[in-house]
């Protein structure tokens, strides 16, 4: 039955429109956990807050059981849900090049965005650094290209790379968040915080 | 700050986890109606590509990371998923912050740098994010949550990455925060 | 309860129970090509023209005839009780209902199979059951069904049984011993029932 929009249950339109409603309640969701603070962000870098941590892993958790579930239910099918494709070089050194993004501008895509619209100046400005970067990477992308393209693994997944069933992995997965929840809690409360 | 507006203002925050858990169901929304998950930084790839478009009719065709935005979007790059999605972004931050009276036009930044330093380094944060994200075919959302989430390999190196490094630098830029 | 104690106590069963159910439990709504092709290659999508001509001489109801060539060579010629689906309109949503079902064996012919076989390959990637296609299509029926060779002499006991099958199921459909060149059909032409155009179904509202 699902995903709907791959299987032609709903057209395309309708897909964007959905898209934006979908939108609607990320932004909301993000807002309403501090994702619309810079300050909240870095916190979990320093120990003083680690409302990344949580929602992140807490996050990925749901989804990742949830889709499970339905899989087993027969409500969706895996195999039309997009896969992040994997290559392994630009993905570390992008990533790197993003985790120095994230500690200098306490800001990521999804919640820069959630910073400007609550009025935030430095979520704004922050928005105009990804357009920089962005035209800056599409306009020297000749001297990238060929880091960009390599060590293309197709799109494995974790828990066949690892070797066991994916609701294994989900199992593992959540037995270490909920380790690193209890370690992100006593980090609170031994990192002081000062509330600006 | 009085004690009391400290602990006002944190609980006017959601828990986290329940914030995460609805942040997944959300996720699970998208990958049941559209096959795909959340992201960010494509949207703004799209506000790109159509401004170069804009500003020079063919230079669009001639950069070559644009070039599957000139073919795949024949209409119009500004007609994808990722920035209606981001459209709603802008929606539900703005709704949520006036619900919660959060809506406040302001540069958030520790009381210990001015800030001028804040924002020059928002911008430059900005820079490498948005460089990282197309080398690293997305952010946090999408290539991190949302990869981690249909438990692709790709996104959990991309994850690994960013937080390690963010990490790893966090001693180097400890002014700014704490 | 603490929020983690709380989260951990609901989600770790969840987690068991995820890990412990066997994986591939999911059942493919399209088949992949490893799929495709393993079907294919086995043949399992053959029907044989006996098996066709004994359901049609018994007038089985759960057969369904399907010809996916042109209006006009259906027209000309087409097996009892066939219905004309052209593989032209295959994925035409009129068609949806009659291909995607689980009451009927629909068996595609065409003159040879190629385009029955293309038939097939498309509504069974599309998860569709219950479609087939008949060996060899009407070239093969009218050289063999219509008008049967008589064995030789040597042949074995078998093979006399299946001449006088096809011989009798020859007369039951208007075959004749003149060998159909294609195109000319024999005298009876099979009554075509209309095929009523499905009215198309709307999708059930999300709760």
């Amino acid at each position: 039955m699902g995903p709907l929009a791959p299987n032609g249950i709903i057209s395309e339109n309708t897909n964007f429109l959905l898209a934006f409603f979908i939108g609607i309640a990320f932004g909301w969701v993000l807002e309403s956990s501090g994702f619309s603070s810079s300050r909240k962000l870095a916190g979990i870098f320093y120990g003083y807050d680690t409302v990344v941590l949580k929602v992140f892993f807490t996050g990925a958790i749901t989804v990742m059981l949830g889709l499970l579930f339905m899989s087993l239910f027969g409500w969706i099918d895996l195999d039309l849900v997009y896969v992040n494709p994997t290559y392994v070089t630009s993905a570390i050194v992008g990533g790197m090049i993003m985790g120095a993004g994230f500690i200098m501008g306490g800001f990521c895509p999804g919640t820069s965005f959630c910073g400007a619209a609550i009025g935030k100046i430095d979520g704004m400005v922050f928005i105009v650094g990804l357009f920089i970067g962005i035209y800056g990477f599409a306009f020297t992308y000749p001297w990238w290209e060929k880091l960009y393209m390599a060590k293309y693994l197709g799109e494995p997944k974790i828990s066949k790379v690892l070797g066991m069933s994916d609701g294994l992995f989900a199992l593992l997965l959540i037995l270490v968040a909920l380790g690193m929840f209890a370690v992100a809690e006593w980090a609170e409360r031994k990192f002081p915080r000062e509330e600006y | 700050m009085s004690n009391n507006s400290k602990t006002e203002r944190s609980r006017r925050y959601l828990n986290p986890y329940l914030g995460g858990v609805l942040l997944g169901l959300v996720l699970l929304a998208a990958n049941f109606i559209s096959g795909r998950g959340l992201g960010a930084s494509g949207a703004v790839k799209s506000v790109v590509a159509t401004s170069i478009e804009a500003v020079n009719k063919n230079s669009v065709n001639t950069m070559p990371f644009m070039e599957e935005y000139a073919q795949a979007h024949g209409t119009s790059p500004m007609k994808s998923w990722l920035v209606f999605q981001m459209l709603g972004v802008l929606v539900g931050g703005f709704l949520s912050g006036a619900v919660a009276g959060r809506l406040k036009l302001k540069v958030e930044h520790s009381p210990k740098i001015t800030s001028r330093r804040r924002l020059i380094f928002a911008l430059l944060g900005g820079i490498f994010f948005g460089f990282g994200s197309q080398l690293g075919r997305g952010c946090t959302s999408g290539a991190a949550l949302s990869g981690m989430g249909v438990l692709s390999l790709g996104g959990f190196i991309t994850m690994m990455a960013i937080f390690g490094t963010a990490y790893a630098l966090a001693y180097f830029f400890r002014k700014n925060w704490i | 309860m603490k929020p983690l104690k709380l989260l951990a106590l609901f989600i770790i069963p969840l987690g068991i129970i995820i890990a412990a159910v066997p994986a591939d439990k999911t059942k493919h709504f399209r088949l992949t090509a490893d799929e495709l092709l393993q079907e294919a290659g086995a043949g399992v999508q053959f029907v044989s023209p006996d098996a066709v001509a004994d359901m049609l001489v018994k007038k089985d109801p759960s057969l369904q005839l399907i010809d996916v060539r042109t209006p006009e060579e259906f027209d000309a010629y087409s097996l009892p009780g066939a219905i004309n689906v052209p593989l032209s309109n295959l994925l035409s949503d009129q068609f949806t209902d009659i291909l995607n079902q689980d009451a009927k064996m629909n068996v595609f012919y065409s003159n040879g199979s190629v385009t029955a076989n293309q038939a097939w390959m498309i509504t069974r990637q599309l998860g569709y059951q219950n479609n087939y296609v008949l060996q060899g299509g009407l070239n093969y029926w009218f050289g063999n069904i219509l008008s049967p060779q008589a064995p030789a002499q040597t042949s074995s006991d078998e093979e006399f049984a299946k001449y006088d099958f096809r011989k009798s199921a020859a007369a039951a459909l208007g075959g004749g011993s003149v060998v159909a060149t294609e195109g000319s059909g024999p005298a009876v032409k099979a009554a075509k029932p209309p095929v009523t155009a499905k009215a198309k179904k709307k999708p059930s509202g999300g709760c």
